[in-house]
């Protein structure tokens, strides 16, 4: 990770969907498909895996699907690594979301637009945290930037989320710990990558 | 871009956290952030879901913006004026009154909204000459007077301390669900170095994270506080200068831990001997540790001993008084306001358990209860017996339901009155975990004809003519009025920030002083035999509906209906944004209980007892206790399974509470 993005601790994450309300009301997103989503892993609690919850929106990728994928160039990667898509210049192709392995752009039917995360751009420019971020409860969802990078311990890959090899996104995990959790967690995570 | 204003208020659910919020509002009046106040220590910067969900609730399509009265059909309602409504509403009411005297009204309120101006009501109602009430409180009550015969008043150390804490013990507690904001203290307590551990029947977010999980049959924790005690009294880990000088009846206390030997605790508890033993040793010699009790362990008939057993250990271990220590149950340090002036209680008042209203509404008698007026309450589908209880409401000549949303109480309704949102009236709210006296700001104007519940009351009030010299227009000179005696801060100090008035500092009990009768941490409280009836040493007693009954022939599993984050008991459930993030509706299960049933995992199954029967969708989750099943409480939508046909209208053995989690089941497939 080089750019901007986020730092989800999977210990320090209860999947409430704070992030998830704080976004809506940020974004305007009241009655339109939410930019973020929690995804919970084993609710079920099967006994061969940790439960934990993944709150995930754009992430902001190094090498951006969604961009590479465009045919009107409405999406753009800026110098501080936040993937913008501008909807003026979008022809509602829906190219994007068929390029983006994790599911991030939204189309919007009555306006025939995509639309997605911007990691709070303008909130960001005036130095303020994305509102997912400034709402987790847990302090459990952090911005990550050029100059607040994740600590050594995180990590890229974790059982449940999209091999991140094709476009590497902007984001990292903290593992879980708890006796149970933790143990569990790291037996899957050698499955990975063997 | 036009300025934004931004106003400081406060969540009044009942709920652990009592959010301090900062809304901000653009110039059409629209919300366009709900931020956590970090002005509350406690809660500090955060709110929680259910905060950010206000900014759809105060506008969604299905809040109630007029008044409405049922149609000569008796199907659906029609809009009506307030004039006219209350009107009606007044006259029926003193028919009522007048035939069959005053008690032949039930006026219930529940706990949906908090705030001193809710005790507004009763300026009618004694003006009225009395009505029925009900007393006591289907949530917490036993573990309150449990905490109070023990140490002598309900007040805990300030949540902050939690991370100094090297060792914390959740008991019947499942923060990461329902306390997040304590939950965030605890990770931090745990990153630094503190042990984390959990006892709970189920397997939970909160035991996900926690470094040791113990899984003990429901019902038994006494026999689990006591057989700890008895291990840690052996070992010599127990304080004894802090004993000698601070307890109460410890040698009485001391033989009743005779009969609690490990292999006894481990046949009652169904737990492993040596994760008993681990679990004494480990919390007894580790110092400072804390002990948070919640309150799914006092929902029984044997509540209050109970928790009496549980509550002793800190005090056995030292623990009290202490930073990073202490026992945590309900913190009651912001519970300082002097009452409203009121006019005085008539002598025609009565008033019956709040879990029994289904039993009185069909059994009292000398008058029989002929009209009711529900605020702030969903009893319809959140109280035990709910569907007989909606059978006798739906029987009344007249009910009145004031709420803003249509739910299951409201549909029965003849006339159902729209209420405000916290946003639309300003109060004084208190908290029960952390200690500050919260202002919550009038935000927003009451949409529609909305008017808050003071008002409506008020305007009862003159239509029969009674004094409404208890409503001043300026409502915050009457609430400047409630702020003690002794307070040197002003109605502007709590507008600026929460404040913590009960000079009782961050350490509960630092100065080692208990009001209780003996003033020591009473081990042997006669108090509580005087009162309740009960031991004075609190003893383990197995439940009539629990783990070693014999109705467990007819119906072997336990039923437990737990809280979780996305919903304040029946409130939220409506909004689809709390929706697309909320957890499954399901009847947890375990897979040899399924097994033996023939249940499979998404399958139909049919959960019935003596008292009812319901259908939902299985779960077969190894994350359950066998013996124990598990279903969300506060679900009252269309299609919505209903637990509360399955539990019984029992009483705590102390201060009057539900035993929503004293509920024998069998399982089957549907």
């Amino acid at each position: 990770m080089s750019g901007a993005g986020f730092l989800l601790d999977l210990h320090r994450c209860v999947g409430c969907g704070a992030c998830v309300l704080a976004c809506r009301i940020e974004n305007d997103r009241a009655e339109l498909a939410a930019w973020r989503r929690v995804l919970p892993l084993n609710l079920r609690r099967h006994p061969g895996g940790p439960t934990y919850f993944l709150s995930v929106a754009c992430h902001h990728c190094e090498q951006p699907a969604c961009l590479k994928g465009c045919p009107s160039g409405a999406y753009e990667k800026r110098a501080d690594g936040i993937v913008v898509h501008r909807e003026e210049r979008c022809l509602g192709c829906r190219y994007c979301e068929m390029t983006c392995p994790f599911g991030t752009p939204r189309y919007d039917a009555a306006r025939g637009v995509i639309s997605k995360c911007h990691l709070c751009a303008p909130r960001v420019d005036a130095g303020r945290l994305p509102a997912c971020v400034a709402a987790c409860p847990t302090e459990a969802l952090r911005l990550v930037t050029a100059s607040t990078p994740p600590t050594g311990e995180a990590t890229v890959r974790v059982p449940g989320f999209t091999d991140p090899a094709s476009c590497r996104p902007s984001l990292a995990f903290l593992a879980p710990a708890g006796m149970r959790r933790a143990g569990l967690f790291r037996s899957l995570e050698e499955g990975l990558k063997r | 871009m036009p300025p934004l204003r931004t106003v400081r208020t406060v969540c009044p659910r009942n709920c652990y956290c009592t959010c301090g919020m900062l809304v901000t509002l653009d110039e059409h009046d629209r919300i366009r952030s709900i931020d956590g106040d970090p002005e509350n220590p406690a809660t500090g910067g955060h709110v929680c879901l259910k905060g950010l969900s206000y900014a759809r609730r105060v506008t969604c399509a299905d809040r109630l913006l007029t008044p409405l009265r049922r149609k000569p059909s008796g199907a659906g309602f029609d809009r009506v004026g307030w004039d006219e409504a209350l009107g009606e509403i007044a006259a029926r009411l003193t028919r009522v009154r007048d035939a069959h005297g005053p008690q032949a009204v039930l006026y219930y309120e529940g706990s949906g909204s908090h705030g001193a101006l809710g005790a507004l009501s009763m300026a009618f109602w004694r003006q009225f000459g009395g009505c029925t009430a009900t007393y006591g409180d289907l949530c917490w009550p036993a573990g309150l007077e449990a905490t109070r015969l023990t140490y002598g008043d309900n007040r805990h150390n300030h949540p902050a301390l939690t991370v100094q804490s090297r060792f914390i013990l959740l008991w019947g507690h499942n923060p990461a669900e329902t306390n997040v904001h304590q939950w965030r203290l605890i990770l931090d307590a745990q990153a630094r170095g503190a042990r984390v551990v959990v006892v709970d029947p189920r397997q939970t977010d909160s035991t996900d994270a926690a470094d040791v999980h113990l899984q003990p049959r429901p019902g038994t924790d006494a026999a689990l506080a006591l057989g700890l005690a008895r291990l840690i009294v052996e070992a010599g880990l127990h304080d004894a200068a802090f004993l000698g000088a601070h307890a109460h009846g410890f040698e009485e206390y001391r033989q009743r831990l005779d009969a609690f030997p490990i292999d006894r605790v481990s046949a009652i508890t169904g737990l492993e001997s040596e994760s008993i033993r681990a679990l004494a040793l480990e919390y007894a010699r580790t110092k400072p540790a804390l002990l948070i009790a919640g309150f799914g362990l006092q929902r029984h008939s044997r509540a209050g001993q109970t928790m009496r057993t549980v509550a002793l250990l800190p005090a056995l271990t030292g623990n009290v008084g202490v930073a990073g220590g202490g026992w945590q149950y309900a913190n009651l340090a912001s519970h300082c306001l002097r009452p409203l002036p009121l006019p005085p209680e008539p002598p025609a008042s009565r008033a019956f358990p709040v879990s029994q209203v289904a039993r009185h509404l069909e059994t009292l008698d000398a008058p029989p209860i002929r009209a009711a007026w529900i605020e702030r309450g969903n009893p319809a589908s959140q109280n035990p017996a709910a569907p007989r209880l909606r059978a006798a409401l739906s029987r009344l000549g007249l009910l009145v339901v004031v709420d803003q949303f249509m739910t299951p109480t409201a549909e029965l309704a003849h006339y159902v009155l729209p209420a405000k949102t916290l946003f639309e009236e300003e109060d004084l709210v208190t908290a029960y975990w952390h200690p500050y006296l919260q202002w919550r700001a009038k935000v927003l104007a009451p949409p529609g004809d909305v008017r808050p519940e003071s008002d409506i009351w008020r305007a009862m009030c003159e239509r029969l003519g009674f004094d409404t010299r208890y409503f001043p227009a300026d409502r915050e000179t009457l609430l400047r009025g409630l702020l003690p005696e002794d307070c040197a801060c002003t109605l502007e100090d709590l507008k600026a920030r929460p404040l913590d008035l009960s000079g009782h500092g961050d350490v509960a009990f630092a100065d080692r002083r208990f009001p209780t009768p003996s003033g020591q941490v009473e081990f042997s409280s006669d108090e509580a035999a005087a009162l309740w009836g009960v031991d004075p040493v609190p003893d383990y007693v197995p439940l009539d509906e629990g783990a070693d009954a014999p109705a467990r022939a007819r119906y072997p599993l336990q039923l437990l209906s737990c809280k979780t984050r996305d919903r304040i008991h029946s409130q939220f459930g409506n909004l689809d944004w709390v929706r697309e993030v909320e957890r499954p509706h399901v009847l947890d299960i375990h897979p040899d209980d399924a097994k033996a049933r023939g249940i499979a995992d998404g399958s139909r199954a049919a959960v019935w007892n003596d008292r009812g029967r319901i259908e939902l969708v299985a779960r077969v989750t190894p994350g359950l206790r066998p013996g124990v099943v598990h279903m969300l409480e506060g679900w009252c939508h269309a299609g919505d399974p209903d637990v509360n046909a399955l539990t019984a209208e029992g009483i705590t053995d102390m201060n009057h509470g539900a035993t929503f989690y004293e509920c024998l089941v069998e399982v089957a497939r549907a």
